[in-house]
């Protein structure tokens, strides 16, 4: 062996030789094959180079023919670069360098100058924040210039039909020919100019504004079946029926941000239809964002008055312990991993809940698995175990929260000190709290030092009362008295018991320390022994754990993910998180804090957003220097209402929806860079059979054809991040960084253009149509090729931004480093000035609050903190109250809304408040739990997907678990990869499912895979779920998981796979590609409302600057859905042999769970030493 | 056949050529700890490398979860099979190395894989050797277990590779030792895909010839890091060079972590090759199945790590994983910070052990504006 002479004697000749053809002819194939330049670059070197035999002597010397080398350095090189924002809503914003070589993006790589991030002081990162980057980003090169970007304009064929008939309608109702017109998903496409796009967009807003406008077209909303108050709340105003949504707006503070400058601008066409003024004219409605994605922890405004405490993930160095509380965090805060092992190196214990043995448990030093959704009761069981062996910091709550406080025992409301104390006048509030007096609108955001409020709010908030333990008498306890404040008045209040209180009118009234009251609560309910069984989690890791938190004051993080998040019961779980954290010093601090992790939502860091979103419309300012006036004429609403079927949440006949939270109906929808709202929706099924042919329009913008599009009239192609003319802003909520998005010297791929053009184009439609210039104008600088102006009117107007010029943000970003917001610490955390500086929370009381005395959470029974069932995703009933009986604990029965106990359907368990025992609810069991439908099935967020970018990129879906295979040898896989159920092998063998193989996942026949389905035999072909089954030891048993991350079958992808003679499901019209063969992860859960979630009452900071309002905010206090919940019922369809039969092969070789060869138990014992 | 000496092994082992060793020797430190599986080095390189026809399944760079998962398929499991169990004496090797098991001149023991094998590149992620119960809670070594084992050729002291090639067309690059196929002279026959112990050689069907990692030598001869180093956001890797031509220096990150501190432990050594891609092992792993993979040394690592938060020096060298797209040389701890320097000795990493913390007042007076973290 070593013989310098191969079998060829000429290499040149006969490479590559063994099939005996010429390498000329090799050559031919490979260019005819397309293969790339860089790879026939090597053999063109080949053929030019060393013709002559080599001989080579030892490997390890000096090998003769180096010469080749230059092959992969070819392959290497760049003639350029640039840097680009890749931000998929997945929080962590990257600035990537794209190597471009003879005009094409090659390869993408990380900027590695995050160290060079400064604020305006001069302070900066370092290097330890490089490399951010990630596979999806690194994969987007293929996204680029895959065959689903969208390429020009296109129209569904029956809505340009609908336009060109002059747009038909019901004389009576309005409605249009759903026959003819609305078959969306199976209609065909044509391709139009952007004008045309355009005019046709313009033509339907206008026209269905005006259908619905006025008491006639409110008559025929309410002929076509629309609740009563969904159509008052329109207030006659057509443009009200019109919806946009922007896909997590933080992300495009121009871009995204120009669905609502539009909604606002529709103002004008409500002007004109209705011949309303400025002050009456009303523009279109605004979805929400974060709550619709259920990002919100809803249970962070009951505690804190304000959306959301988090802190940016790096903080995790400063702990002692961290808790990773139902969040993956290694598969979804993947450029933030290293902060979590790195403060493990250094000492931090890190512990880990989850429902199973999640990719992050294998960093835990101590790890615990748990029911899914009872984490609310696991909280309580620690706070149990903190007050009976009385480890809490006794200064800190009495001083920081409102467990002191008195409750009157009669009316289950907090005690007054106007009620107590004879002639009592409230407090003049100084400590950092503007009041406004009426009329007044108070100091802009950049001069609010603090929160802001009316003085008739404060009246009605009152003073509150505490009870003076010393001198055994009640005394007055006002808002500035919080923290350092409230020590210095140097008494000590009794913060565990009952008394009897005198009122200024002589009665008795009976009271409790909001402490008392919870603590008899918890210390009924949630000893470690019960919690034991409502979680599973042994009583002994549960004293662990509190004991821990306890040891650790301002040195335990709780980082919250969307796991717990994502149940019904999300704000008991913040709720109760929170009264761990309060009892033992953790809110607020660097290394002490609480976290919520799902979304990235803080629009907030630009409170000088309105400066866009909300410029005049009828007196708009085109001088780009100069501030502009504002006028709010848009509404929001959540879209939670829209997705349970355009209806709000009734019990019986009680609307239990807020007023301020009303929708209106939903006949129109515009949305961008969002595919969660349409092709990857809860209970998406629903809403394609049954929602959208009720909506008249839908238009689209996006630069990858989504099952959005799918589902879409108009479909605008937009610019990728790589091909970026006009530049833009956003901000994160995990890291400290502002950033820009680039402007790009990549021409752009196909006809696309900016979102912001697209808002601009429309609106330039309705100036056409309308004859309203002022359209124009809203977009004037737009129409110049601009969006700078819009960019530094909001730095200069917000508080986390201001004094930063755009144009050294883009200087820095072409370099591929972000700027430091200008918050008051870096790094950021929630809490700062509550903990550090005396100030009061945004709340009533201005201490964070455990206690909600408001009417619908006295009526939902959940005035004080505590666990609920899971509403689906439970073996026992669901979504009862879990405690024992207690006096403040007194919701209105079923029976008060005049629905039966009984009655126990998922759309009525919403509003059933049925309070059980632990041993009561153990007794009891799932209403579907009879018919087979006995695992629960959740479906989170993964590693190989930002939501779904960009899982359907070949390099990407092939790594998305078990089932990826290039060469797609079994044919019925839908894609390169497909997705797959992991479940206990256990239980999959009980079911006769062999791993790999085909399932049926169906979840409540009532209402899923869409209501009606057993009418709609074709539909249902679509909609079912049929997916692989992977066996998973790492889940309980009962408990079943698949990823949120993929794309969905659509009427077209089940089409594709039955047509295409290989398989792939994918529109043949479309080119849309799904990773099912039918039905999604969706087909199994759906929209769900909660009373709480939707009052009038609650007291909450709106999103921009510091004004306190109540009741609606969007993205703070307001419908959050549930979209982890599911019971299901699993059956077998096909064996996962190749093409269905027999064993699927890695099963069959003996690789798998519980088909282990003897070799492969040795192998994982450590038997193959000797 | 020659002799030469396996200082992994502690011993001297049969091998087909002679040869000095190179100038320095390539090498890379990962750590399990670590590893998210993120897939981002897989698809640096893929992106780069391995993007042309013919190369759809293969991957230079992968990442597997322990136990399930192996690209291709079963990939050490089924060597093991085919190799003698290892035995250790103390640090030396007593079994027989893949080169010895079948005597002298003859090919490595190896295999070569099925093409189905290199489907389901991502077989057993995330799953773990044993099955989760219903309230688990544990800590230390965990009942049930899996960690992530991100892979790359180890540019081996011996490798099977070039043993195994009947062209001599692969060979280690006497000025850093990377290991090449020379893709002009190499026939595809293929030898070499079953003779590395690893499987991280592949055949192009295309091109019909193998190919494999080239330690993206165009970056290390311009002292940058490989793709797969610098996408780490687990921050997990660190690339440089071992000193061959004397003593190992406490100023050589790689030296000081793999031979003189043995925090990082090579990788299925047993086989003899010399491989240089240095394992911190996971914590949380039994012993067993790491010993079998990273030799005896296992729990005197997990001990080091466990112990980082005393150990200033090692930690900040941990630190300066990812820090920068420049090979560190060598490194030294100032006060709160690691400091690297590249070839040229031109600083290019400093790192605080603590991210610094800023505060700003409540009321900019330049900029006429309240700042606040509650916002």
């Amino acid at each position: 062996m070593g013989d310098t002479q191969s079998h060829h004697s000429d290499p040149a000749a006969s490479k590559p030789g063994a099939a005996g053809f010429s390498r000329r002819q090799f050559l031919y194939q490979l260019a005819a094959s397309g293969m790339s330049f860089s790879m026939l670059g090597s053999f063109a070197a080949g053929a030019t180079g060393h013709l002559q035999p080599v001989r080579v002597g030892s490997p390890f010397g000096q090998y003769p023919n180096r010469g080749w080398e230059k092959v992969y350095r070819d392959l290497y090189h760049s003639d350029s670069t640039f840097t680009f924002l890749c931000a998929p809503n997945d929080t962590h914003n990257c600035l990537l360098r794209a190597h471009v070589k003879n005009g094409v993006v090659t390869r993408i790589a990380p900027s590695m100058a995050y160290h060079k991030a400064t604020d305006l002081e001069g302070n900066r990162a370092s290097q330890r924040w490089d490399p951010r980057c990630c596979q999806k980003g690194l994969a987007l090169v293929r996204r680029f210039y895959g065959d689903r970007r969208i390429k020009r304009p296109m129209v569904r064929r029956g809505f340009k039909q609908w336009i060109d008939d002059g747009m038909p309608r019901d004389s009576h109702t309005g409605e249009v020919d759903r026959e003819k017109y609305l078959q969306r998903g199976k209609d065909e496409w044509v391709a139009v100019s952007w004008d045309e796009a355009f005019a046709f967009s313009a033509k339907a807003l206008s026209n269905i504004a005006e259908t619905y406008s006025g008491e006639q077209g409110q008559a025929k909303l309410a002929a076509q079946g629309y609740d009563e108050l969904m159509v008052d709340a329109t207030k006659g105003a057509g443009t009200q029926v019109l919806k946009f949504r922007g896909g997590m707006p933080a992300l495009g503070a121009t871009r995204i941000m120009a669905h609502y400058r539009t909604t606002n601008c529709l103002a004008l066409l409500d002007s004109k239809l209705r011949g309303v003024g400025p002050d009456e004219a009303l523009g279109a409605r605004h979805w929400d964002s974060y709550t619709w994605h259920t990002d919100l922890p809803p249970g962070h405004p009951m505690v804190t008055g304000q959306q959301t405490v988090e802190f940016d993930l790096c903080n995790v160095e400063h702990a002692n312990v961290i808790f990773v509380w139902g969040m993956n965090w290694t598969t979804t805060k993947m450029p933030e991993s290293h902060w979590l092992t790195e403060a493990r190196m250094k000492g931090a214990k890190i512990v880990i809940i989850a429902c199973e043995y999640s990719a992050t448990m294998n960093k835990a030093d101590d790890a615990l698995i748990v029911r899914p959704g009872t984490t609310p009761a696991l909280a309580l069981g620690m706070a149990q175990v903190i007050i009976n062996e009385k480890l809490y910091d006794e200064k800190y709550v009495k001083s920081h929260t409102d467990l002191p406080l008195l409750v009157r025992m009669d009316t289950s409301r907090m005690l007054r000190a106007s009620e107590v104390f004879a002639d009592y006048r409230q407090a003049e509030l100084t400590n950092n709290l503007t009041l406004l007096s009426e009329g007044e609108s108070g100091p802009n955001v950049l001069q609010q030092p603090g929160p802001v409020v009316s003085s008739a709010k404060r009246a009605e908030w009152g003073d509150h009362v505490m009870w003076d333990a010393q001198a055994n008498k009640p005394v007055a306890v006002n808002r500035d008295q919080v923290s350092g404040k409230f020590a210095a008045l140097g008494f000590d209040p009794l913060l565990d018991g009952q008394v009897t209180v005198t009122l200024a009118d002589g009665s008795a009234v009976q009271c409790r320390t909001v402490f008392h009251a919870n603590r008899e609560l918890i210390d009924a309910s949630y000893s470690p022994k019960q919690v034991e069984k409502i979680t599973w989690a042994p009583a002994d890791a549960i004293r662990r754990l509190a004991r821990l938190t306890a040891a650790n004051p301002e040195k335990t993080l709780f980082a919250l993910g969307m796991g717990p998040n994502q149940f019904f019961n999300s704000d008991q779980k913040d709720r109760a998180v929170f009264l761990v954290a309060a009892l033992t010093r953790n809110v607020g601090y660097l290394g002490g804090n609480v976290g919520s992790y799902a979304g990235n939502y803080r629009t907030a860091f630009f409170s000088g957003m309105p400066q866009y979103t909300s410029e005049d419309p009828f007196d708009v300012e085109t001088d780009p220097n100069k501030a502009v006036r504002t006028r709010t004429c848009y509404r929001a609403e959540s879209a939670h209402f829209f997705n349970a079927g355009d209806r709000i949440l009734r019990m019986g006949k009680h609307s239990l929806t807020g007023k301020t939270h009303l929708p209106t109906p939903t006949k129109s929808i515009m949305i961008s860079n969002s595919n969660s709202l349409i092709g990857n929706a809860k209970g998406h099924y629903d809403n394609v059979v049954n929602s959208y042919p009720r909506v008249e329009f839908i238009g689209v913008s996006d630069w990858w054809w989504t099952a959005s599009c799918e589902y879409a009239d108009v479909v605008y192609p937009v610019d990728s991040w790589a091909e970026f003319k006009y530049p833009d802003l956003t901000i994160s909520v995990t890291n400290p960084f502002l950033y820009v998005f680039p402007a790009t010297p990549l021409p752009r791929i196909h006809d696309t253009r900016s979102d912001i053009e697209v808002m601009a184009g429309v609106c330039g439609a309705l100036a056409k149509l309308t004859g309203d210039t002022r359209f124009n104008d809203m977009w004037k600088f737009v129409k110049e090729g601009q969006a700078r102006p819009y960019l530094q009117r909001i730095l200069d107007a917000s508080n986390a931004t201001r004094g930063y010029r755009l144009e050294d943000l883009e200087a820095r970003a072409a370099e591929g480093a972000p700027a430091i917001l200008q918050t008051r610490t870096y790094p950021k955390w929630g809490g700062y000035e509550q903990a550090h500086e005396d100030k009061p929370w945004y709340t009533k009381t201005g201490r964070l609050e455990f206690y909600r005395e408001e009417q619908e959470f006295l009526d939902s029974g959940e005035n004080m903190v505590l666990h609920r069932e899971p509403i689906d995703s439970t073996f026992y009933e669901p979504n009862v109250i879990v405690a024992a009986a207690h006096p403040l604990l007194r919701p209105k029965r079923p029976e008060d809304y005049g629905v039966p106990s009984a009655q126990i359907d998922a759309d009525t368990r919403q509003a059933r408040h049925v309070i059980r025992t632990v041993e009561e609810l153990l007794a009891t069991s799932h209403p579907l739990k009879k018919d087979g439908y006995n695992l629960i099935f959740h479906t989170p967020k993964y590693r190989h997907g930002a939501h779904t970018t960009p899982v359907d990129l070949d390099i990407i879906a092939v790594w998305f678990g078990p089932f990826g295979d290039m060469h797609r040898r079994d044919k019925r896989t839908p894609f390169v990869s497909e997705m797959y159920v992991d479940i206990h092998p256990l239980d999959a063998r009980d079911l006769g499912v062999h791993d790999g193989d085909y399932v049926y996942i169906d979840a409540d026949p009532k209402d899923r895979p869409f209501k009606g389905w057993q009418d709609k035999p074709e539909w249902y072909k679509v909609a079912r779920l049929l997916a692989r089954a992977r066996y998973y030891p790492g889940t309980p048993r009962g408990v079943t998981r698949m990823w949120h991350n993929a794309y969905a079958s659509t009427w077209g992808s089940v089409h594709g796979s039955q047509t295409d003679p290989t398989g792939l499901a994918k529109n043949p019209a479309t080119h849309y590609q799904a990773m099912f063969r039918t039905g999604s992860q969706q087909s199994c859960t759906r929209a769900w409302l909660k009373p709480t979630w939707l009052t009038d009452t609650l007291t909450v900071k709106g999103i921009y600057g510091q004004k306190i309002t109540q009741g609606f905010v969007a993205d703070a206090h307001c419908a959050n859905g549930a979209p982890r919940e599911a019971i299901v019922k699993i059956t077998r369809a096909e064996a996962g042999g190749l093409n269905g039969e027999g064993l699927w092969w890695p099963a069959e070789q003996g690789m798998r769970p519980t088909y282990e060869t003897d070799a492969m138990k040795k192998y994982f014992a450590g038997g193959f030493v000797g | 056949m020659p002799k030469r000496y396996n200082w992994q092994l502690d011993r001297e082992m049969e091998y087909t050529y002679d040869g000095a060793p190179p100038k320095r020797q390539v090498a890379y430190i990962f750590d399990t700890n670590k590893c998210i599986a993120c897939q981002t080095c897989t698809v640096a390189c893929k992106t780069c490398w391995t993007s042309g026809k013919g190369q759809e399944h293969i991957f230079w760079n992968n990442v597997e979860t322990k136990p399930y998962g192996g690209y291709p398929v079963g990939w050490d499991k089924n060597l093991l099979e085919k190799t003698q169990p290892a035995k250790w004496d103390g640090q030396k090797l007593t079994s027989l190395t893949i080169f010895e098991t079948d005597g002298p001149n003859k090919q490595p023991v190896g295999y070569r894989p099925k093409p189905e094998d290199y489907a389901s590149p991502n077989l057993g992620e995330d799953e773990v050797a044993g099955m989760a119960e219903l309230g688990q809670h544990f800590d230390g070594t965990h009942p049930m277990w899996m960690f992530y084992l991100a892979r790359i050729c180890n540019h081996c002291d011996h490798p099977a590779c070039v043993a195994a090639c009947p062209r001599k067309a692969i060979y280690k690059r006497e000025e850093d030792g990377i290991v090449l196929v020379d893709q002009e002279r190499c026939r595809g026959y293929q030898e070499c895909v079953e003779a590395c112990p690893y499987k991280k050689v592949f055949y192009n069907v295309i091109n019909r010839a193998s190919e494999k990692c080239i330690g993206c030598y165009p970056r290390v001869e311009q002292g940058d890091v490989a793709l797969c180093v610098e996408s780490c956001i687990g921050k997990i890797r660190m690339h440089g060079f071992l000193t061959t031509d004397g003593p190992p220096r406490e100023d050589n990150p790689l030296d000081y972590i793999v031979k003189i501190r043995k925090l990082a432990l090579p990788f299925y050594a047993q086989h003899g090759t010399g491989p240089n891609v240095y394992y911190i092992p996971p914590l949380h792993v039994p012993n067993g199945f790491l010993e079998q993979m990273f030799g005896p040394n296992v729990e005197a690592a997990k001990e080091l790590y466990r112990q980082l938060a005393y150990d200033k020096r090692l930690l900040g060298a941990l630190l300066l994983f990812g820090a920068s797209s420049r090979i560190i040389t060598r490194f030294e701890v100032q006060g709160e910070e690691a400091v690297g320097w590249d070839v040229d000795d031109a600083e290019v990493a400093r790192v605080p052990f603590t991210e610094p913390v800023y505060h700003r007042p409540h009321y900019d007076q330049k900029h006429a504006v309240y700042r606040h973290n509650t916002a």
